[in-house]
Formats: C-alpha cells, structure tokens, sequence
C-alpha cells in the first residue's frame, strides 16, 4: 500500500507532465476505441455460427438480387419437397420499396426506403430486435400488431423521422421510384428502439404485393414491370452447419428456381461479399491505422517517463542508498506510467461509450448497409488494454534506466 | 484535393496556393526571427543534440501523426481524382426517371429510340450521332479456390454496350496496343475448342486496368492478359482487349457485348445513355432539355460530370474520418511536444537565467524556445511527409457512392499530391507552435536572480 502511495505521490509531483500525458492518452484511445468499435462489429456480423444460424437467399448473379415472388413460399420451406429435407426454424422475405415524399423535389431527405416484409418476423428474425426485453419488447410487439392491424402502417427509425420531418401519428405518400407508378399513402404508427434501426423504415410486404397486383387491374392489364421480381432477399434460420448445408443443397439443386437461379449462402458470408470492396480500408484501419496510434501513444508514454527518470536520478539513487531494490526501482517507474495509462484508458473508453452511444446516437461512418457504429460495452476493457499495454511498451525503457542507475557515478557528478 | 468539399476555413488552408504561401511565410518568420532577433539558436540546436532522445521521441511522433494523415489523404484524393476524371464535360448521362445510379436505371428500348436525334448531340466523322447505349451489371463471382470450392465470392462491375468504338468514343477511351473491340457477335470459341458445341464459346470481353489486376490473381497472375480465360456468371469470358482506363471508374469493369449479357444477367432495359455535345455548356443545356420537353418517357438526363461528382459523398464522409482522426491524433502530438518543452524549459531554468543577465531580452527567450519546438515539428514532419510519400502510386480498392445506394467498386491509385505535403509539414508546425506556447511563456517568465539560487 505504501509503495502505491508513494507512486501516487510521484504522479502528481509534476502535475502538468501527467495531466498532459493523460491528455494525450485519453484522446488517443478514444480513436482507437471508435476505430475498434468499428472493426468488432464488422468482425461480429462476418462471423460463421455454428448454431441457429442464418441463410440467405438471392439470386444467383445478379447484385441487387431481383426474383419473383412466387419464389417466397417455396424458399420458405427451404425448397423442402421429400418428407426427410430439412426446413429451416423460421424465415423471412424482404422486399424494397423506396420513393421520394416529393416528386418535384427529389433530395435525399424526402426519400424514404422501407424494407417490405411480414410485419411477425420482426420480433423472430431482425438482428438485435430478436433480442429485446421488457418494455422495449412490448413496444415492438405493440407495433407489429399495428403493422398487421392496418396495411398502411409504417415503422421509421428515429434518425429517419427527423430527416423528412415527420412524427408518428403523421401520414405520407411514397412516390415509387424502384416501382415507377406506384405511388402508396402510409401512416407512421411506430418507431424502432434507439440504435440499429434509427434510420430504417419497414411496411407490411401484403401493402406492396396488392398494390403491384393491381397495376395491372389499372393499366389494360398491363403488369408492372417489377411484377416479376419484386422478391429481393428471403432470410433462412436454420439450426446447424450441417442443416444449413442441406437446406443449401435443396434450394440451389431444386428446379423451381431456375429463371433466375438463386443461391444460399450464410448470411455472414453474404455480408462479407458485400464487404469485399471496404477489403483494403477496413485492412488499413486495423493494421495501420490502430497500430500507428498505440505507437505514437507509447512514444508519448515514454517521452514523458524518460523526463520524469532523468530529472530524477539522484532521487533514485538516493532510494537505493536506503535499500530500495533495483526491482523496486523498476516497478516505481512502471507504476507511475501504468497509473497513468490504466486509469486514462479507462476514463477515456468508458467517456467514448456514453457520449457516442448515449449522446450523439452512434458514430456515422456508413460502411455497406450499416448507417452507424455504437461502442461495445467492453470498449471499457479495451480502455484498460491499451492504457496497460501502451504505458508498459512505453515506460519499460525509463524504468530498466531507472533500475541500473549507479549510486556512485550519480553522486560523483554531485560531488 | 478539392477545396468545396472541406469546411470553408480548412478549404483555405488546404488549398495549393494558400498551402505553399502559409509554409512559406511560416519558415520565413522562423529564419527571419533567428536572424534579426539575435536569438541563442545555436544553443537551442545543442539542446536538441545533447537531449537526442527526447528530441527523437517528440519527433517521431509528429513523424506519425503526419505519415499516417498523408497516407489517408492520398487514399481520398486517389477516390476524388477517380469521381472528377471519370466523366467526360462534354458528355450527358440519361437515366430513367428517378433513378439515382445507373445501377437502379431502366431504359425501355422503346422509350429512348430516337434520343440521339437531338440537335446538341455531336456527331463523329461518319456522321453518326455519338451516343453509347449501356446496361450496368453487378454480378455476384465466384472466386473458386484449386479444389473446386468457394473460396469467396465478390462483385463484378459489368457494362454492356451495344458498339465498342461508339462507347469508347463517348467515353474518350481506347485499349492497350495488342487488343481489339469485341466483334459484332461477341463471342469466340475458346482456345482449344475450336468446333466444338456452342456452350464452350466464350463471351469475349475488354477489361479496364483495375479489374485486370482484380482478376490476375484468381488464375495465378498479377493481370489478366489478352487471351485469358475466366468464370463470370454461367459463362467462360475471353480477355480481347484492355481498357487504357486508369484513373477512371471505367476501369474497374469488364466491357461486353449488351445483346448477350442483357438478357444473360436478367435485365432487358438500358441502364443508361451517355451523349456526345461539343462542352460542357451543351451537356447541361441539353439535360435541361431533356429533363424538359422530352415526353415519349420520364427521363433524367445530367452532365456525365454531376453525375460522377455526386458519387463523392463516400469520399465526403472518409474525409471527414480523416479530419476527426487527424484532429485527435494531432492533440496527442501537442500534449506530447508541451511535455518535452516543459521539461526542457524546467531543466534550463538555470541556463535562461544567465542569459538573462547576459541580456537577452524575454521576448527573445520566449522565441528561442519557441523555435527549438518547430525545429522539432519541421524535422518530425519532413520524416512523416517522407514517409507518407512512399504510398505514392500505390493501389488500392474502395467504393464510392452518392450516398442513396449503389455505388461503385473501384480500383484507385493513392496520390500524394505536393499540397498535401505542404499541409503535413504545415500541420506539424502548427503542433509544434501549438505545444509550444504554454511552455515558452512558462520560460519567458522565469525571474534570473531566483533562477540562480
């Protein structure tokens, strides 16, 4: 305990030098610890399952994937047709339906692109809202039954209400522009909890399919000409890697799907195509970037503990004189920069948690379909981890300086 | 880099001009200052010897902080120099109504047929209207390993276009010597295979460089060369010619036929119609035409060059990453450069004392110290400029997009342009003067008689 006063005591001798060492740590590892943020996620949805986990149906070759909804049942029973195929736990389907609030002035706010699907497969299969609880759980389930209740509902994300400028209860038309002529009158009822889905919007899929249907009705029983692909995505929950392999095997080798011919793939391999372009970026961040920040922040580290030991060599031979070990010596030095990079880091991460997650709604740095990034609660451990690791990296020059001074060579130049 | 893509005060300051005249007027002050004022320099420079290793430490961090901003700065001004050089002034880009990329376009092949017929669009030595009709793909292709499975997959950039000279005219490109257009059928059977069943014809294709390289290693090669072969979609497709496309978004797609890959890839509709004018005052007064009184179908026609800029908003938003991340590593600096010259200062109480009584004048202290923290800066920046210099020319792989979906892959080259230089060696002087104030001041004031006690 008393050796910890005492490095305690040496922190804040020179208060400025730790208060600007901790400065410069804090900064660094809130960079860090938002490029970090950045990477885990992106780590996290690319990541094979070997449970419960999703496959993904689209077609075979063509981005953005475009297949008729007479698909949908089928694919929903993974293509099962003999009693021993195997049929996945749950599905979904997505359709896209996206306009503008205003045909004579297209700019991005007045666009609107809301996900079409069955309104009961938001609580089943929509990442992290499968994993809601209490209040936020009832909501969401008070809010399908709105969907289902009223064809015309619509869910918008928080972010999304306040770029068009509207608020729940509102009503709006959507100008089709992905479904030219097809223009659909909503009502906002609803909004998703604060995160993910700040900026997405969702509507029943029987709204967009009636409505399609009815074009022809309309035009001289002209169809659409999204009336034969207006089926994007259908989502698979199946419960292993084997199952998913056969469900995967039924579906690419059944010969219902063959104009267009689909494929199904996990869906963390359907996302990391759609990371491939991000490949050289999200390889610069994690090998260059981070790492050159831990080094600048070492260098820091260390410059300011080098000083310190410097300015003190006649205090650390003067310890020796009284019989404090080389050892003793080394773990002072080491303390005081530990002290200093372990409780920055933690400030420094715990800080870039509340403030990103809690105050300014994620950090906006849209990579492929993800519109924001949040920081994951152990961004604190990762606080800890690059204060230690930085402070030791930086500080165990100074400190072997430190054990190794010569008691007599420090007094002789005294003398 | 662009100056109306940054914040108007940065957009000064990062510009050519005020680049150069800042870094100008910033180590003229310093020599002007060293000079006239009759400033200690020489021992300012001893100081900086004799601590070395402080002296090194602070610098290598500016040689960080200032590498890594150009080398991020490169990767954004190579994503620029793609989006403004991609399109061509004088062209026009139509597009069906409501459509925010080529990607999401549908052009009836009723609806367009006699668009080119317009008097603004430029007409070439046979007297044809230039006009490229277009279909933009992503294809989903199977990267497959040595044993036959799956190794990844990634998206190909694919354009159709119904004649390769008239495109190429439209576009102002033309192939690499050794390769050819593909011909009017667009297919050829594959090497070997002469004779054989019309399932092993190859659909003959024109790569742009990137791609070229993209492909190359999927067969074991840095590029792909005329004459090879690769998967794509249900089909083999034959290498006949390489685009001379660098620099563009043009060469991160394979060129084929429209009548075979169309219908191939399930879109019967142009994507897009790119029209010749004679500048860029008739692209955009024959958009407005267009967008006006053309009434056989809902059009929306642009200048090629909008259309590519507004494709910016990705390098828009990296290049707000890079001034966030900038900035903060940048505090990291300054907190790094306070601490050696507080140190220096404490350790030289005795030394600024003496020279006070020697007479040196505070303000001349204040200077020396001053001085002693941008040399530190410009010698820590000139190694971090030198250092991110080496990503010159270097490829890399991104995406650009306007922000509302779409977007293109592309294969970009990193330019680190003499501006940025200027900007990273002005960045580190800015550090350094920044971290050197408080210190200085703390210097200025040291009373001679107490510091001599």
């Amino acid at each position: 305990m008393k050796f910890f006063l005492l490095i305690v005591r040496n922190v804040r001798r020179n208060l400025t030098r730790s208060i600007f060492t901790s400065l410069a740590t804090m900064v660094l590892v809130c960079v860090v610890t938002l490029v970090w943020s950045i990477l885990f996620l992106l780590d996290e949805i690319t990541r094979e399952k070997s449970q419960n986990l999703k496959a993904i149906v689209t077609e075979r070759w063509q981005v953005p994937s475009h297949m008729p909804f007479a698909y949908a049942q089928s694919l929903s029973e993974g293509a099962a047709r003999q009693p021993d195929d195997i049929r996945p736990t749950d599905s979904m389907t997505w359709q896209f339906f996206g306009g503008t609030l205003d045909p004579a002035k297209r700019t991005f706010e007045n666009f609107l692109f809301a996900f079409a699907m069955e309104p009961k497969k938001l609580a089943t299969m929509m990442d992290e809202l499968e994993d809601l609880t209490g209040a936020q759980a009832a909501e969401l389930q008070e809010n399908i039954h709105k969907l289902e209740r009223q064809r015309n509902a619509m869910l918008v994300g928080r972010e999304r209400l306040i770029k068009i400028n509207k608020k729940i209860g509102d009503t709006i038309t959507i100008y089709g522009l992905n479904y030219p002529d097809i223009n659909l009158e909503f009502q906002i009822v609803g909004t998703f909890p604060p995160g993910r889905y700040d900026a997405n919007t969702v509507m029943n899929r029987d709204y967009l399919n009636d409505a399609v249907d009815n074009y022809a009705r309309t035009h001289n029983g002209k169809a659409h000409s999204m009336a034969n692909k207006s089926l994007n995505i259908v989502w698979l929950r199946v419960s292993s890697k084997s199952a998913f392999s056969k469900v995967a095997q039924q579906v690419t080798q059944s010969p219902s799907f063959s104009s267009p011919a689909v494929k199904c793939e996990t869906l963390s391999s359907g996302i990391s195509s759609f990371l491939e372009a991000y490949r050289d970026l999200i390889w610069g961040m994690r090998w260059l970037l981070c790492p050159a920040i831990l080094v600048t922040l070492s260098l820091v580290i260390s410059n300011a503990i080098s000083i310190s030991v410097r300015e003190r060599r006649m205090e650390m031979a003067v310890l020796k004189v009284l019989g404090f070990r080389p050892s003793q010596l080394l773990l002072l030095v080491l303390g005081e920069a530990l002290l200093i990079g372990v409780f920055s880091g933690m400030v420094s991460a715990g800080a870039t948690w509340y403030v990103v997650n809690e105050m300014i709604g994620g950090v906006k740095f849209p990579i492929g379909f993800i519109p924001s990034f949040f920081i994951p609660v152990n961004a604190i451990w990762w606080g800890l981890g690059i204060g230690t690791f930085t402070a030791l990296a930086g500080s165990i020059m100074p400190a072997w300086s430190a054990r190794t001074v010569k008691v007599a060579e420090v007094f002789s130049k005294v003398a | 880099m662009p100056a109306r893509f940054l914040p108007p005060l940065l957009a000064a300051v990062m510009s050519a001009e005020s680049s150069t005249v800042l870094l100008v007027a910033a180590l003229a002050c310093m020599l002007v200052l060293a000079l006239v004022g009759k400033i200690p320099l020489g021992y300012n420079l001893r100081n900086l010897t004799v601590r070395w290793r402080t002296t090194l430490l602070t610098a290598l961090a500016f040689t960080l902080v200032v590498g890594l901003m150009i080398v991020m700065l490169a990767f954004v001004d190579g994503m620029y120099k793609l989006t403004e050089d991609s399109g061509q002034p004088g062209n026009v880009m139509v597009l069906s109504d409501g459509a925010t990329d080529e990607l999401f376009s549908n052009l009836g092949f009723t609806d367009i047929g006699d668009i080119e017929r317009q008097p603004r669009v430029r007409r070439n030595a046979a007297g044809q209207p230039i006009c490229s009709r277009e279909v933009y793909l992503v294809v989903n292709q199977q990267v497959i390993g040595p044993s036959g499975e799956t190794l990844q997959r990634r998206f190909t950039q694919v354009r159709g276009v119904e004649d390769p000279l008239m495109a190429a005219e439209a576009h102002g490109l033309d192939l690499f010597p050794g390769g050819a257009w593909f011909c009017a059928s667009g297919v050829q059977a594959l090497p070997g295979a002469a004779g054989t069943a019309a399932g092993q014809q190859a659909i003959q294709a024109v790569l742009g460089e990137g791609i070229a390289d993209q492909l190359g290693p999927d067969l074991g090669k840095p590029r792909l060369e005329v004459g090879d072969v690769f998967d794509l979609g249900p089909r083999k497709w034959i290498v006949v010619g390489l685009l001379r496309s660098a620099g563009s978004t043009f060469g991160s797609e394979v060129w084929a036929k429209r009548g075979l890959i169309g219908p191939m890839f399930g879109k019967d509709a142009f994507s897009s119609l790119v029209l010749r004018t004679d500048d860029a005052a008739n692209a955009k007064a024959l958009s407005q035409d267009l967008n006006n009184n053309f009434k056989k179908a809902a059009l929306f026609a642009q200048p090629e060059t909008e259309y590519f800029s507004k494709l910016s908003e990705t390098n828009r938003q990296f290049l707000v990453a890079i001034i966030f991340v900038t900035v903060f590593m940048s505090l990291g600096g300054v907190c790094g450069v306070m601490n050696t010259m507080f140190a220096a200062i404490s350790q030289r109480t005795k030394d600024i004392g003496v020279m006070r009584i020697l007479g040196f004048a505070r303000w001349q202290l204040l200077v020396s110290f001053f001085l002693e923290s941008l040399v530190i800066a410009l010698i820590g920046g000139a190694l971090g400029c030198s250092l991110g210099y080496l990503v010159d020319g270097l490829k890399s792989t991104s995406i650009i997009s306007s922000g509302q979906g779409g977007g293109k892959s592309v294969t970009l080259e990193l330019i680190v342009s003499p501006e940025t230089l200027m900007f990273g060696l002005l960045m580190a002087l800015g550090m350094g003067a920044l971290g050197a104030v408080l210190p200085c001041l703390a210097a200025m004031r040291v009373r001679p008689l107490e510091s001599l006690r």
